[in-house]
């Protein structure tokens, strides 16, 4: 369930749709669209990449304060850079260098003989792509049908959904223990990816988005020209919902990537995902920080690339979902 | 850091051989350890060895998550490691669940150890639970530098008289050191601590397992004691041991100048305090003998290869390969062959001004008589009480006796 | 809980008979099989298409979630298993004990200091990123960093900067002359802190749900505001955030539901993750977690897990009511 892809806890939020249900009369959002339907963005034209609210060219105190944001949320990495490139007295002595120093290399040779880090590395991109391709999947199918499709109990099916979030998940874990264990999973990798298929999160997410990206009109025509349900998710919501996709793909692979406590509990060191790897550079009777946070840094690395190749697509990706009618 | 709670290294898939295997047959055998055991080279060693056999190592970071691990395999009835260790905090709240472990017994084991070790994993029907790994003697290491910036000696063996045997000694010692200087006698009273509760036979519970630790006045006047010397004395450096800031002050100017000191110990301040020059260790310890940790490995009977996970268990308790792991991470041995072997005894640590560390702590095993007598709730409790201990010294939110109170209740809940 | 009440208005209204009935009209002579066929389609299709997850959760969620419940009513060992039937005395035990009282305290506490700021400074970046950027991508992107650097990471060097002793945070303060402060002696200052380390993960990613909201909201809406002379702040507040409601409302609900059952971040702020010598800041995932795992009562930590949820859902609901509440005044006004 959910209890599992929330193992990790996902602190405050895993968070809302871009856009949202449309709704109840909401005065404001319709004036001007004319499409009762509260497709809100439907039969308006917005100039992509435009900025509504602020309208004009933003000045350099904007650009100030955002890179203000960024650099505080980069101090971490930087940090984890500058410790995981020293030795190990670096933290507790009372002048903190500001620059990297020269033994990252060696570090990093050490954490990779250390830990399984390349299969652990692999393991994690198994994990985190499979379960990411999958929650996309299955939270826009049921998310269409929650938001799009009209059937028996959709709505307390939905709250359903939404109340298995609540379940506090620490209590789950020996029940679901045995259940591994008895598929005879504990060790394999699919005791990781199979809890974490579908998430309820993933789930209220596509619906919450889907409910607003798809003008019922849109539905209508499809059914009226004869396609049958599974076409009409395939021509219209699936391509509708890939701002929401993009990023729920992001999140799921995040948050599978940075997942320890499932991981650990059921794959044990032998069949590593990379957080269980590197906590076994915690177990000494010293602990090695600039090892430790050499580790943290190469298993950050992966995803920042990602976020590279991604990026842009996301990006675009969360604007055309706005323009998209 | 991170919360954990189990890790299986479980008898791996894969592992074509199940039952007790026959000589020849492949096995694949999975060891846990926590913190530091030293056991890599032995692993291969052993493997080598025996051709048959798989060792897969299952390393966990802190005897925590060990313990929380081992819990949660044995409440699942599964995924516990072919040999799991213990700790001897919390040898007893295992001991509750006798049928869930191996019996070790082997005649020719008998006197592998030091009494007091051994005894502590024998059952109330005379099966044994856990084979000895390393212990704790305690001695006490401090600062030679700063002795002798305080007007003090600073040779080890004028050190340890100049400490005295007993905790009123030593107390005196340290308020003649902070007289004279900046620094504190001691890092938080918790390490004290572990010195002082080791020492006293019945602490906690008593034979029949009643919880005991708020009534016991030998631990509250203990209690007394030390919080009166770190507070009113100013002996203590007010650091809760292991936080971040207790690790940053080795390399402080204003510092503390001892501590208590088993061999495991040694690592420890030698990694936190690196570069620093005046590590000294003395040959004495307050209140005389004191054993702090150790572990001992145990066979789940979950396992699907009990007997050859026994012979290693045994294997890797033996004296040989104690002094071996002894040499790689400096885990004191518990059998009486290695405490006399020439190889444990001729051990000296560079960082400690080349002090003869293997004779030294020798003496203090042997000044060791035995180990208190330590219940089921022996963790939780101890953990209560060094809260309560931190509470005024560390935090200073509670004096001694509203600390003492809120420990009162907490065994209250507990019952 | 909350979000049906949104949306039942909404299902119902929209999906109001538009697909079939046309189709039934329209193509009448072909009735027959495949009429059936797409009537049959367009009535188990939905079930199809949310059984995925209904079906996993029937194993790995549903199981556990009666087991724990099963178990809170129960004597329960973590590791001899269960016990006499007790009724409800786990839960009496609980609610008598002084530590399940402070642990609430600390997680509403908690969830207080984080989430508002959160969701307010979240709303801020997404506005900022709202404008007409250059190297928008780049921007977009580097607020989500938080969000990918590794937990471990992050705990280490926070708990480093809140040391009490020798952490950056005090000696800055200490420069500038005032105090140090106690983050983890404290009660208050150590939830400060916990709070701290969530926002600085979650921030970002809150950030970005809201500008993917506001790129939808309708630009002649900016228009027909600035044509009334409202002013800049004025739109923010009359157009903007009334338009991002349901976002607002979505992410209220998932931060109630994750940030109530905080636990990594207090659990990693010391070495020893217990919560402080006083259970400064012992969150009830943490008692729940002690319960269970220290002291192996397994009944008395599902009574708490069952606590936990009714104290989830209830706060869930009252939330989704206010903020319904507030922003549709504020849109009708």
């Amino acid at each position: 369930m959910s209890a599992l892809e929330e193992k990790p806890l996902p602190i405050i939020p895993r968070t809302g749709p871009a856009t949202a249900p449309k709704d109840d009369g909401d005065p404001s959002r319709r004036r001007g669209s004319g499409s009762g339907a509260g497709s809100r963005s439907g039969g308006r034209k917005r100039r992509p990449g435009s900025s509504r609210g602020p309208g004009r060219g933003p000045g350099w105190i904007v650009y100030g304060c955002l890179a203000a944001v960024i650099l505080g949320g980069m101090f971490p990495l930087w940090w984890s850079i500058l410790i995981g490139s020293h030795d190990s007295t670096i933290l507790s002595r009372d002048s903190f260098p500001l620059i990297p120093g020269g033994n990252f290399f060696s570090n990093a040779a050490a954490v990779i003989d250390t830990v399984p880090f390349w299969q652990a590395t692999m393991n994690s991109v198994i994990v985190s792509t499979v379960t990411a391709v999958s929650v996309v999947f299955f939270s826009t199918l049921a998310g269409y049908a929650f938001a799009k499709l009209r059937f028996k109990g959709a709505v307390p099916l939905l709250v359903f959904v939404i109340a298995t979030m609540a379940v506090p998940t620490q209590l789950g874990v020996v029940p679901l223990y045995q259940v591994m264990a008895r598929l005879g999973w504990t060790g394999e990798l699919q005791a990781v990816i199979v809890p974490g298929l579908v998430t309820a999160f993933g789930v209220f997410w596509m619906t919450q988005y889907l409910r607003q990206a798809i003008p019922d009109e849109l539905i209508e025509a499809a059914t009226v020209d004869g396609c049958s349900m599974i076409r009409t998710f395939w021509h219209v919501a699936l391509p509708a919902a890939k701002p929401a996709a993009a990023m729920l793909f992001l999140f799921t692979f995040v948050l599978n990537w940075t997942n320890f406590f499932w991981p650990f509990i059921v794959l044990g060191p032998q069949n590593p995902t990379l957080p269980v790897a590197l906590q076994q550079l915690q177990a000494a009777h010293f602990v090695d920080y600039s090892l430790v946070l050499a580790g943290a840094t190469m298993a950050t690395v992966p995803l920042l690339i990602l976020f590279i190749f991604t990026g842009r697509q996301l990006v675009s990706g969360i604007m055309q979902g706005a323009v998209k009618q | 850091m991170t919360l954990a709670l189990t890790a299986c290294g479980g008898s791996a898939e894969g592992d074509d051989s199940s039952g007790g295997g026959a000589e020849g047959e492949d096995v694949t055998l999975s060891v846990t350890t926590f913190n530091e055991f030293g056991y890599e080279d032995l692993f291969e060693e052993y493997e080598e060895l025996n051709d048959n056999i798989t060792i897969e190592h299952n390393k966990i970071d802190t005897a925590e998550n060990a313990r929380d691990s081992l819990r949660n395999s044995l409440g699942a009835g599964q995924g516990a490691s072919d040999i799991e260790p213990i700790e001897v905090d919390w040898l007893a709240e295992f001991q509750q669940y006798p049928d869930r472990f191996e019996d070790l017994t082997d005649p020719e084991l008998e006197d592998r150890w030091l009494d007091w070790k051994n005894e502590d994993a024998v059952l109330e029907d005379g099966r044994l639970i856990g084979y000895g790994t390393d212990s704790g003697p305690q001695a006490v290491c401090y600062r030679a530098d700063l002795f002798e910036e305080a007007g003090l000696p600073t040779d080890r063996e004028e050190v340890a008289e100049f400490l005295g045997d007993s905790w009123e000694d030593y107390f005196a010692a340290g308020r003649e050191f902070v007289a004279e200087s900046d620094s504190a006698w001691y890092s938080g009273s918790d390490n004290i601590w572990q010195g002082m509760i080791n020492q006293v036979e019945v602490p906690y519970q008593n034979e029949e397992g009643e919880i005991i630790a708020d009534t016991n006045t030998e631990v509250k006047d203990l209690y007394d004691q030390l919080l009166e010397a770190s507070v009113e004395d100013e002996l203590s450096a007010g650091l809760a041991q292991w936080s971040g800031d207790w690790s940053d002050a080795f390399q402080r100017e204003e510092t503390f100048a001892t501590m208590m000191c088993p061999g495991w110990m040694l690592g420890i301040i030698e990694g936190n305090a690196a570069e620093v020059e005046g590590w000294d260790i003395a040959n004495t310890f307050p209140g005389g003998g004191g054993n702090w940790g150790g572990s001992y490995l145990t066979v789940p009977s979950q396992g699907e290869n009990i007997e050859e996970a026994k012979e290693l268990a045994a294997w890797l308790t033996a004296p040989e390969q104690q002094l071996k792991a002894f040499d790689v991470v400096g885990a004191f041995p518990s059998t009486t062959e290695a405490l006399e072997s020439d190889e444990l005894l001729s051990a000296t640590n560079e960082f400690f001004n080349d002090a003869p560390t293997g004779e030294i702590l020798a003496e203090r095993a042997e000044a060791v008589e035995t180990q208190p007598l330590k219940g089921t709730e022996y963790l939780t409790i101890n953990v209560a009480i060094q809260d309560a201990i931190n509470r005024v010294d560390v935090d200073g939110i509670d004096d001694p006796d509203a600390s003492w109170e809120k420990f009162v209740n907490d065994m209250e809940a507990l019952r | 809980m909350s979000a049906p009440a949104a949306h039942a208005p909404v299902t119902t209204a929209r999906s109001g008979g538009s697909a079939p009935e046309p189709r039934t009209g329209r193509r009448k002579p072909k009735v027959s099989f495949r009429h059936r066929a797409s009537t049959w389609d367009r009535r188990y299709s939905p079930y199809l298409y949310i059984s995925p997850f209904f079906l996993l959760f029937a194993v790995v969620g549903l199981f556990p979630l009666i087991y724990t419940g099963w178990v809170a009513t129960h004597d329960w060992d973590l590791i001899m298993g269960q016990g006499e039937f007790i009724g409800a005395e786990n839960f009496m035990a609980v609610l008598g004990e002084r530590a399940f009282w402070i642990s609430l305290r600390n997680t509403l506490s908690i969830f207080i200091l984080s989430s508002a700021p959160q969701v307010v400074a979240a709303i801020l970046i997404a506005y900022l990123l709202d404008y007409n950027l250059r190297a928008k991508t780049f921007w977009r992107m580097g607020v989500l960093v938080p969000y990918v650097v590794t937990p471990v990471a992050v705990a280490l060097i926070f708990s480093n900067l809140f040391g009490d002793r020798f952490g950056l945070v005090n000696s800055i303060l200490e420069t500038v002359g005032i105090d140090a402060i106690g983050w983890h002696s404290g009660t208050l200052p150590s939830h400060l802190a916990i709070a701290t380390m969530v926002n600085f993960r979650w921030t970002g990613y809150n950030a970005l749900i809201f500008l993917a909201a506001m790129q939808a909201v309708p630009r002649d809406l900016y228009e027909a505001a600035e044509i009334d002379g409202a002013g800049k702040v004025r739109q923010f507040i009359s157009v903007t955030i009334p338009n991002l409601r349901p976002t607002i409302i979505f992410v209220i609900i998932t931060s109630t539901i994750g940030g109530l059952q905080i636990f990594d971040e207090p659990r990693m702020f010391d070495q020893y993750g217990r919560g402080g010598t006083d259970g400064q800041w012992q969150t009830m995932t943490m008692y729940l977690y002690e319960l269970g795992w220290t002291r192996s009562d397994f009944g008395q930590a599902s009574a708490v897990a069952v606590l936990l949820f009714l104290l989830i859902v209830a706060i869930g609901l009252v939330n989704f009511i206010i903020t319904r509440r507030i922003s549709s005044s504020e849109v009708k006004r």
